[in-house]
């Protein structure tokens, strides 16, 4: 159980980037933060993962407050970030320095098998295409089986078809452990397919604008109505965030959804 | 059959192209040069009295080898340069990593630092003759001056251009400060520690002759003060070429000894080189 207490940030020149964010997060939850570029995403997913200390507030992760990395919260940037230096099995097996080397090669085996890379086990990172990137970097992150895996914007660099390609093989490698994920992303069609709930931001300060549920069956059909349904509303939400001219009406948005279930 | 084996011969034969074609192309010069030169003595073109031919410089070269004068000149200078170079590697690298890490240290030690770099080092000869006598030490002193400032500007350069995205991942992963060092810090500063220690090495192999200049009995620099002074101009370039050949070698050394641990590295050449 992942705990948001009034979590604020503001940086030494004075930006006030994050407003008392309060949100839980349940075990094996799968919620994703969305919001216009500058409303705190990112900060707020650096304060969950230890990277930096919030302002005011506290995260807690099974009621133990959160200050630095946890070996519990793993996260994936939205660059791949290997190390260079470490061939594609060196950088999954990064985290796992300190166990025996043959629970070490059997964990980064299995890990790589599991995102497709088997053959690219001794390649360099610099051999590797973005997507082939990525997924090295999510092996790595799931290596040591985090209770609670962070990903900021883990897909937003790829093409279309990669990025449908991941955010399936994602549900797929959740679905082993089943980890808390939060994402943040600004793709609306990522937050919906992957999400239980989603989480509407809106920025100066960053703070929660809306919470959406997005109970659809999984595997979710992107094509299907109740899919545009409840990315219609999340896109709704996101327009009224940003106070623009109120073109969608949560009213007429519900309707709308209504009758296309209706169909 | 034989339309697979052609494209296979005749990549080999492109490869060994490659291999030995490519850098005899950077001799042509200095062959075309020297045997021109050769021709226009030996044609009564020129005496060559102060520009010797290549075959005078030969026999020159031949004859210290011979008596044992080269090995000796050429051990006595590889030992300072090796001194001088150990030393200012050792204390630059620490001073410059120190630097690179904490601002504090940088802000107090690294603007005398800069300003002593400013100060030719030739410049320090007098005092290091005062202090260190005339014999070894202050020589090794002036090599270990003229390597310490490149050494300690790349060390520090490249510890404060380590890419925080990486060091974060090393936080990530909770890594205590000695492995943050071992794992993350120390390959990520190596190519630019790679670039620094072979201009380090440059620099010494460029002291190490103001050193012998200033009064040695032994060493290349010595020969050729010898060669200036007794009018042997075959003895200078002799002791020109064992400088260049060993200043090669040297740099070679280096970048051989450190090359399997750069094979990460993403440059434009290395791609090309190995398809």
């Amino acid at each position: 159980m992942l705990e948001l207490e009034r979590v604020g940030k503001t940086y030494p020149n004075g930006v006030h980037a994050l407003d008392a964010v309060s949100f839980s997060v349940g075990p094996g939850e799968i919620v994703a933060i969305v919001g216009g570029s500058g409303c705190g995403k990112s900060t707020l997913l650096r304060a969950i993962s230890g990277l930096d200390t919030p302002s005011q507030g506290r995260v807690l992760l099974d009621g133990e407050p959160v200050t630095q990395p946890h070996e519990k919260i793993g996260i994936i940037f939205q660059e791949p970030r290997l190390l260079p230096w470490l061939t594609v099995a060196g950088n999954v097996g990064f985290g796992l320095e300190d166990r025996p080397r043959a629970e070490r090669n059997e964990r980064v085996a299995t890990a790589l098998a599991r995102v497709g890379l088997t053959d690219k086990a001794g390649m360099w990172p610099r051999e590797l295409s973005g997507g082939q990137a990525q997924r090295v970097a999510i092996a790595r992150a799931l290596v040591p089986r985090p209770g609670v895996l962070l990903l900021d914007e883990p897909f937003s660099a790829l093409d279309a078809f990669t990025r449908v390609d991941l955010q399936d093989h994602l549900l797929d490698l959740w679905a082993d452990l089943r980890p808390t994920l939060i994402l943040v992303t600004h793709d609306v069609d990522e937050a919906v397919v992957l999400a239980d709930r989603i989480m509407v931001m809106r920025p100066r300060p960053g703070r929660i604008f809306d919470e959406i549920a997005a109970e659809l069956p999984r595997p979710r059909d992107r094509q299907s109505a109740a899919f545009d349904f409840v990315k219609r509303r999340v896109l709704a939400a996101l327009d009224r965030s940003l106070q623009r001219a109120k073109t969608v009406d949560d009213t007429e948005t519900k309707a709308d959804a209504g009758a296309a279930l209706w169909w | 059959m034989s339309v697979a084996a052609e494209p296979a011969a005749e990549q080999q034969r492109k490869s060994s192209l490659a291999r030995w074609g490519r850098p005899a192309l950077g001799l042509l010069l200095p062959l075309g040069l020297a045997l021109g030169w050769e021709l226009a003595v030996r044609t009564g073109l020129s005496n060559g009295r102060l520009v010797p031919p290549p075959s005078r410089i030969y026999a020159e070269l031949d004859e210290l080898a011979r008596s044992g004068e080269l090995l000796r000149h050429v051990t006595a200078t590889l030992l300072r340069v090796a001194a001088g170079f150990g030393l200012g590697t050792v204390i630059g690298t620490l001073l410059g990593a120190i630097a690179g890490y904490s601002t504090l240290v940088r802000r107090l030690i690294d603007p005398s630092l800069q300003g002593m770099r400013a100060v030719p080092s030739i410049a320090w000869i007098p005092l290091f003759i005062l202090w260190l006598g005339i014999f070894e030490t202050s020589k090794v002193a002036l090599i270990a001056v003229g390597v310490f400032f490149p050494i300690y500007l790349g060390v520090m350069g490249a510890v404060m251009s380590v890419d925080r995205k990486i060091v974060e991942v090393g936080r990530i992963f909770r890594l205590p400060g000695t492995q943050m060092v071992r794992r993350i810090l120390l390959p990520a500063v190596l190519p630019s520690y790679v670039i620094a220690l072979r201009s380090g090495l440059g620099l010494g192999w460029m002291f190490v002759i103001a050193a012998e200049f200033m009064g040695a009995s032994e060493g290349l620099g010595y020969l050729l003060i010898d060669g200036q002074q007794l009018g042997k101009p075959a003895e200078i370039v002799a002791a020109i070429l064992a400088f260049a050949v060993l200043g090669k070698i040297t740099d070679w050394i280096v970048v051989g000894i450190t090359a399997p641990f750069l094979r990460w590295e993403d440059r434009f050449n290395t791609q090309a080189g190995e398809s």
